[in-house]
């Protein structure tokens, strides 16, 4: 195996703790990420008892890290994975089979790309988190779900034009015409020649959209249609704002947070695309 | 004459897919599980509610109401918005917001290329030295942090410690020059900090491409400068890059634009936008998305149009293609 270079190392690293808080994160011995320290209002980094601080509502800090990282890891991954797959197997199909189906799949991506992420995340959310009792709050589990779906609606036309056009690309060359004119049945083409050759370039990919969907769920909560009140990065930056002028660590702390996740995810991105570009070239 | 039929063809593209997203999001209201009427008038009565379903077209079906908001968006009629005590004509909210949201794009996208350009040829000229180590690493990193963590910071140290700049605002250009750009300097920053590494990035990989060229040895070997070469030889096709990517880069400022101004209090078209969820406003929403996309759509139609003009080379393929 060729060994990895000292920030490559370092972003795993990153993303492998982050992956611990999000999995095994109630292990460790912290009280609920909304027990209120009552004593305890406002501390700042490092205090005793606190390693990150307390907030004004005397949440501990680190507990809702923590929490907030399942929860931003979580929606992450499940937006990811379902907009990756969905959009992929649009993609792929719409490639292989050209004529009026690539037509139409291409019309409907360029419709989802033509309205900016962020406005179409906000238009799903606002539409979707509508309780029918106006009055009512809508509670947190269903603003997470309609947070999830409505950042995969639209990873759906990103992820699904780069398979689109990766599928483009490998179904022309000659392996695929050989395997065509021995028999091979088209299912049998798409899963054994196209998907592991599509497959490095959606990961590149992924691994980028993992940082757009963290940092959308940020910018929704500070909106205040993501999950302001609830255990996510952004819930605690929305949070934070109020209090940014007298204990701007409570900032600091989730910032810091997201801003290292994304990175390392950008980096990985980084790295698997620059391994494929240099197979590629000897290709 | 197929040049002709080309740009017809794909400003009709461009029109169906505007009619596909304002049918999307009109089609989007209509899902939502709540009476329109009533969110729009909590405290009216069953007539007032009966009325505003005919005026709006509530009780036409989903084509009925989209087509009847299409005649009227076309007419430049955008709806109202309802308050308790009366309404509010969209268009005047959005005309007032319009210039805020202009400005601020403008002054991002030209804070960014000023600096990109330099940075991205310099660092080509001198790949892999230090100079472009340094600046690429700082540029990547720069590239990963959100704009609102930019902003955040820049509130907390620039306009809270060092109380420099107001952190809450707008001032339009009639006010004095000063007096507009303290409000924008810092939304600029935020935005902008993103965009000049996107930007450089870019120029860069194409300007080490382009410098392997066999033109490139030629101009040298005939003795011209190392300026002339970069910029004549160089730099101007690598532009063509540059500009599609500040077409690209276009959605994903109006939604940063979104978080900024409501951050900073701009109340440009983003801050509409949020106005619009917050306070649930859905035919607002409706004409503002519809007025972003046709924005988004067409500042990507001149963006195509004008690189033929950059670079002559594309026209011709353009065309084949």
């Amino acid at each position: 195996m060729r060994s990895y270079s000292k920030p490559t190392l370092l972003a795993i690293g990153w993303l492998g703790l982050m992956l611990f808080f999000a999995l095994f994160g109630w292990i460790l011995p912290f009280k609920e990420w909304n027990y209120v320290f009552e004593d305890d209002l406002e501390m700042g980094l490092f205090s005793s008892g606190h390693i990150l601080g307390t907030d004004s509502n005397g949440y501990d800090l680190l507990a809702s890290i923590v929490a907030g990282t399942r929860m931003s890891i979580f929606i992450a991954v499940a937006a990811v994975g379902l907009g990756g797959l969905i959009g992929s197997v649009l993609g792929i199909f719409s490639a292989y089979v050209r004529g009026k189906v690539d037509t139409v799949m291409v019309t409907l991506f360029n419709v989802g790309l033509s309205v900016p992420n962020l406005v179409l995340a906000l238009a799903l959310v606002s539409v979707l988190a509508t309780n029918v009792d106006i009055n009512q709050a809508v509670p947190t589990w269903r603003r997470v779900m309609v947070l999830i779906i409505s950042l995969t609606i639209i990873l759906i036309p990103i992820l699904g034009r780069i398979a689109r056009g990766a599928t483009m690309s490998w179904a022309g060359r000659e392996f695929v015409t050989a395997a065509r004119s021995m028999g091979m049945k088209d299912i049998k083409i798409i899963t054994k020649h196209i998907v592991p050759n599509v497959l490095p370039a959606l990961i590149a990919v992924a691994f980028l959209a993992v940082g757009v969907v963290i940092i959308a769920e940020a910018s929704l909560s500070i909106l205040g249609v993501g999950i302001p009140d609830g255990a996510s990065w952004g819930g605690m930056i929305a949070r934070g704002r109020n209090d940014l002028e007298y204990a701007p660590h409570t900032l600091y702390v989730p910032l810091f947070f997201l801003a290292l996740t994304v990175i390392s995810t950008n980096h990985l991105g980084d790295v698997v695309r620059s391994k494929l570009d240099s197979r590629e070239a000897k290709v | 004459m197929s040049k002709i039929s080309f740009w017809l063809q794909r400003v009709a593209q461009l029109l169906i897919v505007l009619l596909l997203v304002t049918f999307g999001v009109s089609l989007l209201l209509r899902l939502i599980p709540v009476d329109l009427a009533t969110i729009l008038l909590p405290v009216g009565s069953e007539i007032e509610r009966d009325l505003l379903r005919t005026e709006l077209g509530f009780d036409k079906g989903p084509i009925g109401y989209y087509l009847q908001w299409l005649g009227d968006f076309v007419q430049g009629d955008m709806g109202k918005i309802y308050f308790s005590g009366g309404t509010e004509e969209v268009s005047t909210h959005l005309r007032n917001a319009m210039p805020r949201s202009l400005l601020l794009m403008i002054y991002t996208q030209v804070t960014a290329l000023a600096i990109a350009i330099p940075l991205g040829v310099l660092s080509a000229y001198r790949v892999g030295r230090r100079a472009d180590k340094i600046t690429s690493n700082i540029l990547f990193t720069l590239s990963s942090i959100p704009n609102f963590a930019i902003a955040l910071l820049l509130i907390i140290f620039i306009g809270v410690k060092l109380a420099w700049l107001p952190t809450l605002g707008y001032a339009p250009l009639s006010d004095g020059i000063w007096e507009h750009f303290q409000y924008m300097i810092m939304p600029v920053i935020s935005l902008s900090c993103g965009l000049v590494s996107t930007y450089t990035r870019l120029l860069r990989a194409d300007m080490i491409a382009a410098l392997r060229e066999d033109y490139v040895t030629m101009a040298a070997s005939k003795g011209l400068s190392d300026r002339r070469i970069l910029w004549r030889h160089v730099f101007r096709p690598s532009s063509l890059t540059l500009l599609t990517s500040a077409a690209l880069s276009m959605g994903a400022l109006i939604g940063g634009a979104i978080v900024i101004e409501s951050i900073f209090a701009t109340y440009g078209v983003g801050f509409e936008v949020f106005f619009a969820i917050q306070g649930r406003q859905y035919v607002l929403l409706q004409s503002t998305v519809a007025v972003i996309a046709l924005f988004y759509v067409f500042f990507n139609l001149v963006v195509d149009l004008s690189c033929g003009f950059v670079d002559p080379r594309t026209r011709d393929r353009r065309v084949n293609a």
